[in-house]
């Protein structure tokens, strides 16, 4: 059976429509092979009866029969493409999954919030120029005490309950790279064991071993002698900041407190100075912020604000100018060199922060008030 | 702090406050006086002032009368009631529906109700005093002040504010009303009215009363004052009213006045029966060996050496400062008394009292006052003051007094410069305004050009230095005028601390690998070190103890972290199935001298359920309890992620499973201790079996850190080959890779995976078969078929000689 040259166009025309109703895959490779097969197919047997055409003839029949192989050829391409497209249109229609169903779990590690906070408040103070160090927790008398202007029998001890350890020991007190030619005459003395009860024995220990400027913030464990509550832990933490320079004031203090307070609570917050009492302070303050809840009136629309107790301050750190006297104590001469030091909190400010009511839940460390957070 | 109730009608007795008692109380506030709280004595919510304007007879009960009462704005009601004191026009304390009244017929506050009597609905009530809860006369209704206005809240007539102050322990002269009064007139710039004194002659017959001080630096000053006729009785309502609200009890005249007179001026005194004084004799001088003394409290005290105390001739009459004794005691029937106000040493006294059990705020009053640095200069106040009220409220004639006082103290000058206040606060405050605010402080001072040499008052012992003026000044004109500046100036060089970096990474990389931090305390229960072997031995060296701790729970500062992860751990299993906890903190080690070493250590714990599922969730992920793997797992992603080495293992450590746990040790310390729980200690903490723990010492894991050392991806493609062979049960896995390793790296050996291992079957009892798959790749070349196989050739001999092993399939 021969093919006309006026049939190679009909042939494309049906091929192209059986082959845009081949319902599948397998159908569409059944008419590939029927239509432009290399051994079987239609246009290949047309092709083979080209060497019987007369010669000027078989140009014309060739370009005909090439051009019907490329129209089913694209047709086939088309086709082939639509059919994949719906396939996969298929398969994703049926692949849908109830997202709503618990996911596979993964293990999620979270920081203890006291741990986040020292981390907040380094930061923040690193930023300020402050950098950050730690000191020992069981500390001696003298730098607990002495140093800071509380002699044995002073009335400021009360306040600073203290827990004793059961040793005692040789103070060494650091001399290093003062150069000031000073004499320590409690260097070597037997000395009492305490665990401190502040953070800022370090001012004394940085002081004595840095010359000015200094500039350092101390986060750490400190203890105290006290019964516990929802607002009082025997263990908590402080942090301690220390400044000391050639003109530092109680403004720069100021400034510094509320640029902590504003990066630490946000907005535009607002500081209170009044005047308090330490021995190792002169002039001394106690910083407050406005609350960053009912932003200092006091009350929210609950009533009574509960963070701030309803006085529109949270009391955060006692601070103050360092007192002459200790200065002199570490060589430095205060007619030179003035500074600030300030020390709060921090279970007070993570409190804050999270919405912790009972200070005890810090260190029960139940995994339901920890996963919480 | 010392704290000190100051009722605001008293204040007004030295200071004109014309501002509300609020506003006082913020004032001083600011101004240093820390204001703890301000309570009124009685709130009276809906209670009113009323007018009785028309007075009828119940209709329908004889003794009952029907009261229509105004009370402001326009407010009129009809009371019933049966007081017979009422009259038109009388002014009355009347309460709405909801007041809280004392209820005497059922003896507690209520809620006031309307009520109906005898047909007739009474919707409020006049009050009688009872009622109120102000005195116990129920008989008539309470008639207020005439000039009282109509319809103002009851509180605002009657009511008394007191101010409740936490004192700084450098200012004993605010811890009084007059200096609370000095204060607040400084603050509000009026003018301070210091009580009557009794002008006090300094003569007495030393037949009638010797004084003595054998100990001028224990008693730097002691006045007496000799008084007969004292007629002994209650004292005076009103002086019985300030002390109740001062929060004293009123006792007698003579006791009521030495209060009245400690709260008002500052200066406790003593009272004793003259003539019981055996010597005509008060001598202040210490203990003397085997003295006792019985004191007012009943307590019969064996004196020290050290105790100051007030003696006659015989005895021991009180210790200084502190107590008196009982037998010098005033009594109802004593009429002449030796009044002695005297200064007593700080640390003396507050050593004294602490010896004897008599300090803090549930101990002596006056031992809390004299262990503050008090003014020598108050006690001839207090004892003038004090003789004017007993002439007052007692009767009491004068004979004579007496002051001891043989070193006066000198009350220092201060100089500054006028700008070192600017210096100091960052604060423009004019040199007018400096002056003005020392002199309404009572401040002398003298100008020279810049200088300023200032006095403070004698009372004022807190004052020393330049710094405390510059706070005296920035007091008064208020700590707001100083301005809010950031600090300028060279920032100084800051150090590096390794540890604490290396302690955020590792923080960092447990809490990445999923564990949730705990913090606990540092302080445990000495109890816990003997539950951490099987058998009670000591895991840590002798733990530094706290000598007056809190409670037996917290005594001893820990030398390991592992009591307290297994407490954390068993007290939230008790809740939950499984957890994966961490804390990084020190553990203290004592030295002997020295303070301890706080050795900073990484501890982690896992127990139970291992999946990070809620509760019985099993759809995705079966149950699976965490084994010793996991455990290497996260020590080892620790490793990686602080880039720090691993050292040697060895097997075992104490109070671990001594098959399923490890350490590392290095230069004889440990650096890890990590493992399964023993099954006994486990089962002493409650805790399941699947428990595990691992120590690290982090200075350790700091100095095993490597430097970082990027690597750039291979440029060359890796060829692998899958090897199985079985080996001895005993065969360690770490041993066999690391001979494959060292065998391979030379052929081009990248890596060595476990693939399988597998007991069973196909393997004779004692074996194990372990698969493996082994990465090849070469930095210079793509690695040919024969290169692998020569190497993985190398391999299997050497598997082969090491442990025998038989290779099973490649």
């Amino acid at each position: 059976m021969t093919i006309a040259l006026s049939d190679l166009a009909d042939l494309a025309a049906t091929a192209e429509r059986e082959i845009a109703a081949a319902a599948d895959e397998a159908a569409l490779d059944a008419l590939r092979v029927r239509y432009v097969g290399r051994r079987e197919g239609e246009i290949t047997k047309a092709l083979k009866t080209l060497p019987s055409l007369p010669a000027d003839q078989r140009p014309a029949f060739g370009a005909a029969a090439n051009a019907a192989r490329e129209r089913i050829e694209a047709a086939l391409e088309r086709r082939g493409a639509d059919l994949r497209e719906a396939a996969l249109a298929r398969d994703i229609a049926g692949g849908a999954v109830d997202l709503t169903l618990p996911p596979r779990r993964v293990r999620v590690g979270r920081y203890h919030p006291i741990s986040r906070t020292i981390r907040e408040i380094t930061r923040i103070f690193a930023g300020m120029g402050f950098e950050a160090i730690e000191g020992p927790e069981v500390e001696w008398d003298y730098y607990n005490f002495e140093a800071l202007n509380i002699p044995p029998g002073h009335p400021a001890r009360d306040k600073f309950s203290t827990l004793w350890v059961n040793a005692e020991g040789t103070m060494e007190v650091a001399l290093a790279a003062t150069g000031s030619g000073r004499t320590i005459v409690d260097a070597g003395r037997k000395q009492p064991m305490l665990l401190r009860t502040h953070t800022s024995p370090m001012q004394i220990r940085v002081m004595e071993q840095r010359r000015p400027p200094v500039r350092v913030v101390v986060p750490g464990r400190c203890y105290r002698f006290e019964a516990t509550d929802a607002t009082h832990e025997s263990v908590f933490f402080q942090y301690e900041g220390l400044a000391i320079d050639e003109q530092l004031s109680m403004a720069d203090l100021k400034g510094v407190l509320y640029s902590f307070a504003r990066q630490l609570f946000g907005g535009e917050r607002r500081v209170r100075f009044r005047p308090d009492y330490f021995p190792f302070t002169e002039p001394s303050a106690e910083i407050a912020f406005d609350c960053f809840v009912c932003e200092g009136s006091g009350t929210t629309d609950a009533g009574r604000c509960a963070t701030c107790g309803g006085s529109g301050w949270i009391e955060a750190a006692g601070c103050g100018m360092v007192h002459p006297e200790a200065l002199r104590r570490v060589g430095y001469d205060p007619a030179k060199v003035q500074g600030f030091a300030f020390g709060g909190g921090v279970e007070r400010l993570a409190m804050l922060l999270t919405g912790t009511p009972d200070i005890r839940l810090f260190h029960q460390n139940d995994l339901r008030y920890l996963e919480s957070l | 702090m010392p704290s000190l109730r100051v009722p605001v009608s008293w204040l007004r007795e030295y200071v004109d406050v014309r501002v509300p008692p609020s506003e006082l109380a913020e004032r001083l506030h600011m101004a240093g006086m820390e204001v703890d709280h301000v309570e009124r004595t009685w709130s009276w919510e809906n209670v009113w002032v009323g007018r009785v304007e028309e007075l009828r007879k119940h209709p329908d009960a004889d003794k009952l009368l029907l009261a229509t009462v105004s009370y402001g704005e326009g407010r009129v009601t009809t009371v019933v009631t049966g007081a017979p004191n009422l009259a038109t026009g009388a002014i009355v304390p009347y309460a709405e529906a909801g007041a809280m009244l004392f209820d005497p017929h059922a003896g507690r506050v209520k809620a006031l109700e309307p009520r109906k009597m005898r047909g007739i609905v009474s919707a409020g009530m006049v009050l009688s005093e009872l009622e109120l809860g102000i005195g116990p006369d129920h008989e008539g209704i309470m008639l207020l002040d005439p000039a009282a206005p109509v319809g103002a809240p009851l509180r605002d007539v009657l009511g008394e504010t007191v101010i409740q102050l936490e004192i700084a322990p450098n200012r004993p002269d605010a811890l009084s009303l007059t200096g609370i009064a000095r204060e607040a007139a400084a603050i509000l710039a009026t003018d301070f009215r210091a009580p009557p004194l009794e002008p006090l002659a300094h003569h007495l017959d030393p037949s009638l009363l010797t004084v003595r001080t054998e100990d001028d630096e224990a008693c730097p000053r002691f006045t007496a004052a000799y008084l007969t006729g004292v007629r002994m009785g209650p004292s005076p309502q009103w002086m019985q009213q300030r002390l109740a609200a001062a929060g004293m009890r009123p006792i007698s005249n003579v006791v009521d006045v030495t209060n009245y007179v400690m709260l008002e001026v500052g200066q406790p005194l003593h009272a004793y029966d003259a003539e019981r004084l055996s010597g005509h004799l008060l001598a202040a001088r210490l203990a003397r060996p085997g003295e006792t003394l019985r004191t007012l409290d009943g307590v019969e005290r064996i004196l020290r050496p050290s105790d100051l105390v007030i003696a006659d001739e015989e005895s021991v009459l009180g210790l200084a400062g502190i107590m008196g004794g009982e037998d010098s005691e005033i009594r109802e029937t004593t009429t002449t008394i030796a009044l002695e106000a005297a200064s007593f040493e700080p640390r003396r006294t507050r050593r004294t009292a602490e010896a004897h059990g008599l300090s803090g705020s549930s101990g002596s009053a006056a031992a809390r006052r004299f262990s503050l640095d008090l003014s020598p200069e108050l006690p001839p106040v207090g004892l003038a003051r004090a003789v004017h009220l007993l002439r007052e409220v007692a009767g009491a004639t004068l004979v004579g007094a007496v002051d001891v006082y043989p070193r006066p103290r000198q009350v220092p000058n201060v100089k500054l410069r006028f700008s070192d206040i600017g210096r100091v606060l960052g604060a423009d405050i004019g040199r007018d305004e400096a002056g003005d605010a020392l002199r309404r402080l009572g401040f002398a001072y003298a100008e020279l050009g810049d200088q300023l040499v200032v006095t403070p008052p004698s009372i004022r012992t807190d004052i020393a230095i330049p710094e405390d003026i510059v706070e005296e000044v920035a007091r008064i004109v208020g700590y707001d005028r100083i301005p809010t500046r950031q600090p300028t100036g060279v920032l100084p060089l800051h150090e590096r601390h390794p540890l604490e970096v290396m302690r955020e990474r590792v923080r960092d990389a447990l809490v990445g690998s999923g564990l949730q931090e705990t913090i606990s305390y540092a302080l445990v229960d000495e109890e816990w070190l003997s539950r951490l072997t099987p058998d009670g031995s000591p895991l840590a060296p002798e733990p530094l103890r706290v000598t007056n701790p809190t409670s037996a729970q917290q005594a001893i500062l820990r030398p390991t972290l592992r009591a307290s992860l297994l407490d954390t751990a068993s007290r939230n299993m008790k809740t939950r199935r499984g957890l994966a906890i961490f804390e990084i903190d020190p553990i203290y080690l004592p030295r002997p001298g020295d303070l301890p070493e706080e050795r900073w250590t990484i501890g982690i714990a896992l127990a139970g359920l291992a999946e990070p599922v809620r509760e019985g969730e099993t759809w995705l992920t079966p149950e699976r309890v965490f084994d010793v793997l996991d455990l290497e797992g996260i020590v080892d992603a620790l490793h990686r992620a602080t880039r720090s080495g691993r050292g040697t293992m060895e097997r075992g450590a104490p109070g671990l499973h001594p098959g399923r746990s490890w350490r590392i040790v290095d230069d004889g310390r440990d650096a890890v201790v990590a493992g399964q729980l023993h099954p006994r200690v486990a089962e002493m903490w409650e805790l399941p079996e699947a428990t595990f723990v691992a120590e690290v010492d982090l200075a350790l894991l700091l100095a095993s850190g490597r430097p970082n050392a990027a690597t750039a991806p291979p440029r060359y493609p890796s060829a692998w080959r899958d090897l199985a062979f079985v080996v001895d049960e005993a065969a360690a896995w770490l041993e066999i890779e690391t001979d494959i390793r060292a065998v391979g790296v030379k052929g081009g050996l990248e890596d060595v995976a476990l693939r399988d291992l597998y007991r069973g079957a196909q393997i004779p009892a004692g074996k194990k078969s372990f698969a493996v798959r082994l990465t090849f790749r070469s930095r210079s070349g793509t690695l040919s078929d024969a290169d692998v196989e020569r190497s993985v050739g190398k391999i299997e001999a050497r598997l082969l000689h090491r442990f025998g092993a038989t290779v099973r399939a490649s």
